[in-house]
């Protein structure tokens, strides 16, 4: 009996220093040992000591989140009490049993943070059915409602202190909780349910993360009732609440980009970025034992809660500047990105693929945006890089099969591989073309922009037919022979070599019926050779097929270059009339190369 | 196999190395040697001073806290960390002593690191994976914190589970894109480019890790595992996991760079080596045109070596490897060019080999190689744990020409000394593996020996002091922190002719055979095991356990003796580990030894009883108290029943009578000089019945003096015990327990029985013994009658008077048992 007390007491001692200093790993390795604690035989007086031994180890084990090793502690821990009670040990609803041995005894409080536990291990599991069936919420209320003597059984040294106070875990496995089940009825399109159960959890006393984590539930109820203002407004109050909150700003460039409003896009993504990169740095922890993250491992609310890494970020940031009229600011946020790539701390290595594209198309990219910005010697060395890298690994010849079906994800094919890699060397001798165009250097111009048609023709198809579907690399490689055709003939027009120039532009529109520029051109260099009917019915053709092409399809480096003629429909419309009625106020039109 | 000499120079010697997986030889500035032997010991070799500057193992100057398991990664990095500070000193080599504020990354188990400029990449077996995690230093921060980036598992494709323990590490290199020079192209601090850093072709580097890599520059982390995987992480692409670049299908043992003389700023091959000879050139080679594919393809060109690798380098383009018995090397540029069949191509890589006829090398790095004159300079680890420079020159016919002939013969003696020394000791760790088998059968003889004595004589009868090897005890009352506790010595007699020898663990079980109901009806037993190293024969092993504490012992005790012999005992530390062979063990039980009432009881002497009863009562209150309760319990239970003698308590008593006849022949001729004293015969049956080695025990009380027939002595729970011993009817003995405690007088009238059993039953040859359990019944109708008048009482008032039933039950033992056995 005395060597009994005298173990109880040396362990309610240990614990309670440990407790105090809150070592994890010390308490770990001192809970690792507590097996001498069951040769005690199972009493009602040493419950309090035994359950807060193991509510303290399974604390740690959370914190390592080793959760099943937690789990099995503490049914032995059930199966102790059901001895201690008397009850039969061998009921099938061990915990009902526990819950209701324990009932209005002494040792409910500490019996009812073991249960505690074990709620956090199904929380962890995803058992939310579980949670429901035992109806655990009164045991939190119960909690939270009338315990004042927490504190002060804080100072006697023959009370075994918890690592946890009890009535902080049970605030947060009820918030945990209520989240966990709106992120259910969420993913089964249960919204409005979501939306009463969010309701009961915001004004629950909780960790702000966890408040501004209702927030954006609701929003994403709202967005999926299809009220995004009212999202909106749900996501500005997750970022009230927590201004670290990046999934919330997240959430709602999803919804601009819905709702079409570009500058509101680009603000937030800017916003977005900034913040990515200044709180690139670990966070304090809020807890120690028990951190809601790892009570939360629900995927639907986890897809939700994610943000894409910065470097896409700050890619997607930049895309949308140069595209939305914002290009010297585009072109910033590209330098700052292949800075960054360069750089040896990138912040945020994410493990999972992160949905940058390919490093070439890149500066490609880049090197579009640096030529929009009027920079193309930038554009040119940007280009030479891509060039430079490609070149020894360019075959002669490539045979396309079939369109070939996309392997898995990781495993490259190398023809596929091959195809891009003449695509990317294509794009940035034709980037080059243009930016010789751009220089007026017509000679240069022709020389790259032939150049890219050589290395384009190097592509054979299996079969004739192939048709482009958009996206594939088949379509991407029709749009670059277009665009260098009509590159190329254009410059040739500028040097008066009207039946090459000719040639090319038809063989453009062949390819790329939809080229505005190579239509223009073509009718223009029509009417210099005084084919004056064929010039208007090309304009004519080109007028009414130049609808305002999806820009977000395709890549920058892909678009057509703003360097040539653009002419609004009012004057087409009024050239079209004039070559129609005849030659005689030919010299009064502007000549088209002088507005080039 | 050409032969080529070669110069061999101990520089120092570390005695045995035990290994648990390859030991690293890391050459760092060509100033410092870093040898890590296992996981957790290090050493630090000057080649400038020759000598060991300093050593490391595995005592990490722990604040309490940090029990952190082999930290090789750490101890490398920090000791790179201070290499300058350690060639400062110049004093005998030193311990270092690092403590736990130098601990950059508290992971388990780190099998290999690399550090690339900031990041460190560690890789460990997180079974059945491997992991490789990836750090980043933190700046900011004094500390030699590592902050983690990202873990990446790469599934291990050997299907062996069980092989849990590596025998290899896994290779890590960092490859380098350069198109500019070597210098200025690894961005990296000088003092890093060594073996683990290396810079290759870039047009081979864009076709092995692809052009996306190579546009940033990243630096390529190669990882040859052991199970055969080759695997490449670029480090500085976002969002880029390790992919497979080559499977050799047998541990990998070496991944480095080949140098061509065509271009000495960059690699053009890039070499990796299995440890079954597997030796696979990577470069870039033309593709086939009619396939469609590019002008460049990097090819894979598989050689092989015969026999197994221990261990290998390059140095430009020679390959240096150890096949244990032998240290060859090997062209690569020779033997890989060229577009021949593969079967060919393995002749070829065989017969260029050249051996330098170095054996028992475990370990080579390349020191320096000096493209003047030819010489490289090679490090090598023998297994014996020697750190030997090898010296090679390019052109040795030429060189061995032009030399004298008596710098031949002494060159060629050279070696021969060092072949000599060389299978010296290897002749000596045969032996000495010889040896120590043969002691092992030795040692098995003798346990077999012990074993078939110990059956054969398991036959021969309990009790009996035939036994060649048994147990006997002495039991003894000690006092501790104010608690009385009964302690058992037991003796091991070794009696046989052969000595129980190192690996024999004497196992004593002590088990009550009446228990309190509230151990829920279970025999409580406990086990004492207790190793010995040597008993020869005819000595004794003495081990004194505790049997009880006073007040909480429950009499008697059965305490059965066995010998164990762990077979893993027999082998060394490593094979015991073998899992199946944790519980084999041969198991011979010796005899069983009982202790009873009568060994527990404490005499009072006749004439100081009183003052020592005092005495003891001051000394444990809570005795006397406890006594006092139960007196005054009696007293009140005797009067409620209406009883005679109202006032006293209630003792219970209970007699056995001995014919004088078992007496005579059980004291033999101690009790016969005292023939005829009536007071006499009483007193040394007494003594008999507490001084009797009754079951293999004895009382160790042997100051005990009874002077009378009336002994009063206190049992174990410290109740109070009467034995009286007295004539009747002029033969017969009376013995009569008397005690306030119900107990007591069971357990010591089964205890009195016991003896007086055994000894008629060992007498039983020489005197017809019968136990005449006679009962003088007053009338079993009236016993039946009160019987069953409690049974009914009891029923009806269950509950309110519970505690009358066993009273009553008592009554009617006490009735049966007050006429006196009589044993004849």
């Amino acid at each position: 009996m005395h060597e009994q007390m005298s173990f109880i007491n040396g362990w309610i001692q240990d614990n309670n220093e440990l407790a105090d200093k809150c070592r994890v790993r010390m308490l770990n390795i001192w809970y690792g040992q507590r097996k001498p604690l069951t040769r005690i035989p199972p009493l009602v007086d040493h419950a309090e000591v035994e359950l807060t031994v193991v509510y303290n180890a399974c604390l740690c084990s959370f914190a390592n989140s080793r959760f099943s090793e937690a789990e099995l502690v503490l049914k032995q821990a059930a199966e102790r009490v059901l001895q201690m009670t008397g009850a039969d040990p061998e009921a099938s609803e061990l915990w009902k049993s526990v819950l209701e041995s324990a009932r209005s005894t002494a040792l409910t409080p500490s019996v009812q943070c073991v249960v505690g536990l074990q709620w956090a291990v199904w929380l962890a599991n995803c058992q939310l059915e579980t949670i429901q069936e035992y109806q655990l919420f009164s045991l939190s209320e119960g909690f939270s409602a009338g315990d004042g003597n927490e504190q002060n059984c804080g100072k006697d040294p023959a009370v075994p202190l918890p690592v946890m106070d009890p009535r902080h875990l049970f605030e947060l496995l009820l918030i945990c909780t209520l989240i966990a089940q709106a992120a259910e009825m969420l993913s089964e399109a249960q919204s409005s349910k979501a939306l009463a159960v969010l309701q009961r959890a915001s004004s629950l006393p909780a960790p702000r993360t966890l408040v501004a984590h209702t927030h954006i539930l609701s929003g994403a109820c709202f967005s999926s009732m299809n009220c995004p203002q009212m999202a909106l407004n749900c996501y500005k109050e997750a970022l009230e609440t927590d201004p670290r909150c990046v999934c919330a700003l997240y959430q709602s460039i999803l919804v601009y980009r819905e709702l079409d409003n570009t500058q509101a896009e680009i603000q937030a993504l800017r916003l977005l970025h900034s913040m990515m990169s200044s709180n690139a740095e670990s966070r304090p922890a809020a807890t120690p034992f028990l951190s809601p993250t790892s009570l939360l491992p629900s995927r639907s609310l986890n897809r939700l809660l994610s943000v894409p890494p910065a470097l896409s970020v700050l890619h997607c940031l930049a895309q949308k500047s140069v595209l939305h009229g914002r290009v010297l600011e585009g072109v910033e946020y590209f330098l700052d990105l292949l800075a960054s790539l360069h750089s040896d701390d990138q912040h945020g290595v994410h493990a999972e693929l992160s949905p940058l594209p390919r490093l070439p198309e890149l500066y490609l990219e880049a090197g579009a945006a640096l030529l929009m910005a009027q920079r193309p010697a930038d554009c040119m060395a940007l280009c030479d890089e891509v060039i430079g890298l490609t070149l020894e690994l360019l075959p002669e010849k490539l045979v396309l099969e079939e369109e070939e079906e996309r392997g898995e994800a990781g495993a490259v094919n190398p023809n596929e591989e091959r195809m891009r890699m003449i695509l990317w060397a294509g794009a940035a001798y034709l980037l080059q073309g243009h930016c010789h165009t751009h220089m007026r250097d017509w000679k240069q111009a022709v020389t790259h922009y032939t150049r890219c048609i050589n290395l384009l023709v190097r592509v054979f198809f299996k079969h004739r037919d192939v048709v482009a579907k958009c996206g594939t690399s088949v379509c991407v490689l029709q749009r670059l022979k277009g665009l260098s055709l009509a590159g190329r003939g254009i410059s040739f027009s500028q040097t008066e070599r009207l039946k090459e120039a000719l040639r090319d532009l038809q063989h453009s529109l062949h390819v790329l019926p939809d080229c505005v520029g190579a239509g223009l051109w073509c009718g223009e260099v029509l009417r210099r050779l005084g084919r004056k009917q064929d010039a208007a019915a090309c304009w004519e053709k080109t007028r009414s097929s130049a609808t305002p092409s999806s820009t977000e399809s395709v890549s920058l480096y892909l678009l057509e270059p703003q360097s040539g003629p653009v002419w609004d429909s009012e004057e087409l419309r009024h050239r079209i009339g004039s070559e129609q009625k005849g030659s005689e106020e030919d010299e009064q039109l502007p000549d088209v190369a002088k507005m080039c | 196999m050409a032969l080529e000499r070669c110069d061999v120079e101990t520089w120092a010697e570390f005695g045995f190395i035990g290994t648990s997986c390859s030991p690293k030889l890391m050459v760092v500035s060509e100033r410092d040697v870093f040898l890590c032997t296992g996981c957790d010991e290090i050493y630090v070799f000057s080649t400038r001073e020759r000598k060991l500057m300093a050593s490391k193992s595995h005592s990490l100057q722990s604040d309490g806290n940090c029990n952190v398991t082999p930290v090789l990664f750490f101890l490398c990095f920090s000791c790179r960390l201070s290499s300058s500070f350690l060639c400062a000193d110049t004093s005998c080599p030193t311990e270092l002593k690092i403590s736990s504020k130098f601990l950059v990354v508290p992971e388990e188990g780190p099998l290999s690191l690399l550090l690339v400029g900031t990041e460190l990449v560690i890789i460990s077996l997180k079974a059945p994976h491997w992991a490789l995690t990836r750090y980043r230093s933190q700046k900011q921060t004094v500390t030699n914190s590592f902050e983690m980036l990202t873990s990446f598992s790469l599934a291990s494709s050997s299907d062996d589970n069980e092989e849990r323990t590596v025998k290899r590490r896994p290779v890590l290199i960092c490859v380098h894109y350069s198109n500019k020079t070597l210098s200025s192209a690894c961005s990296c601090p000088p003092e890093t480019v060594n073996d683990d850093h290396v810079c290759i072709d870039p047009l081979l580097f864009k076709l092995l890790f692809g052009i996306d890599a190579a546009l940033t520059e990243s630096p390529v982390v190669l990882c040859g595992l052991p199970d055969g995987c080759l695997y490449f992480l670029p480090l500085r692409l976002p969002g880029c996991r390790p992919r497979a670049l080559y499977s050799l299908e047998e541990p990998v043992i070496f991944v480095g760079t080949s140098l061509d003389k065509s271009s000495p700023e960059h690699a053009q091959c890039l070499v990796t080596i299995g440890e079954r000879g597997q030796v696979v050139l990577i470069r870039t080679g033309k593709g086939q045109q009619e396939r469609g594919e590019g002008n460049n393809t990097a090819c894979f060109l598989d050689r092989r070596l015969p026999g197994s690798l221990m261990c290998g380098c390059i140095v430009n383009n020679t390959l240096y490897y150890s096949i244990g018995s032998d240290l060859l090397k090997v062209d690569l540029r020779s033997g890989s060019l060229g577009k021949e069949d593969t079967s060919k191509k393995t002749e070829a890589l065989h017969q260029s080999s050249t051996s330098l006829n170095v054996c028992r090398i475990i370990a080579v790095a390349e020191l320096s190689c000096s493209t003047a004159g030819g010489e490289v300079h090679l490090l090598g680890l023998s297994a014996g744990g020697q750190l030997q420079r090898i010296t090679t020159r390019r052109r040795t016919e030429d060189a061995g020409s032009s030399k004298g002939p008596t710098a031949q013969v002494g060159r060629s003696v050279r070696d021969l000394l060092s072949a000599i020394g060389d299978v010296c000791e290897r002749a000596s760790v045969l032996k000495s593996a010889i040896k120590s088998k043969s002691q092992v059968l030795k040692h098995l003889n003798h346990v077999i020996n012990i074993s078939f004595l110990l059956t054969a004589s398991a036959k021969i009868e309990e009790h009996s002091d035939r036994k060649p090897i048994r147990c006997r005890a002495v039991t003894e009352w000690s006092r501790l922190l104010q608690r009385d506790s009964l302690n058992l010595t037991c003796v091991l007699d070794n009696s046989s002719p052969y000595a129980l020898e190192q690996g024999w663990t004497l196992s004593i079980c002590v088990s009550s055979l009446s228990y309190p109901p509230s151990e829920g009806g279970h025999c409580s037993s406990t086990n004492y095991s207790f190793p010995f190293q040597n008993v020869n024969p005819g000595e004794t092993l003495e081990v004194s356990l505790p049997l009880a504490d006073a007040g909480e012992a429950f009499f008697p005790f059965m305490v059965s003796c066995s010998l164990n012999f762990s077979l893993s005992s027999l082998l060394g530390a490593e094979e015991a580990n073998c899992p199946g062979l944790q519980n084999s063990c041969i198991n011979l039980p010796l005899n069983t030894l009982w202790v009873d009432w009568l060994h527990s009881l404490r005499l009072n002497g006749p004439e100081d009883a009183l003052k020592k009863d005092t005495a003891q009562r001051n000394n444990a209150a809570a005795d006397s108290i406890q006594a006092f309760i139960n007196s005054h319990q009696f007293r009140r239970r005797g009067a409620d029943e209406g009883r005679g003698g109202a006032l006293r308590p209630e003792r219970y008593s209970a007699s056995v009578q001995v014919s004088s006849e078992l007496l005579k022949n059980t004291k033999g001729s101690k009790s016969s000089d005292l023939e005829g004293h009536a007071q006499s015969r009483c007193v040394s049956f007494l003594e008999w019945l507490l001084s009797e080695g009754c079951g293999g025990v004895r009382r160790g009380h042997t100051g005990d003096q009874i002077s009378g027939p009336v002994l009063h002595a206190r049992g174990p729970n410290g109740h109070a015990v009467k034995l009286t011993a007295k004539e009747v009817n002029a033969d017969p003995l009376l013995l009569q327990m008397e005690s306030s405690f119900m107990a007591a007088v069971c357990g010591l009238h089964h205890a009195v029985l016991r003896r007086l059993q055994v000894r008629a039953h060992q007498n039983s040859s020489v005197l017809f013994c019968s136990a005449l359990t006679s009962f003088l019944l007053l009338s079993p109708q009236h016993l039946l009658q009160q019987i069953q008048h409690h049974r009914v009482s009891g029923a009806f008032s269950a509950g309110a008077s519970g505690t009358q039933n066993p009273q009553c039950i008592h009554s009617v033992y006490r009735d049966l048992r007050e006429n006196p056995l009589i044993i004849l």
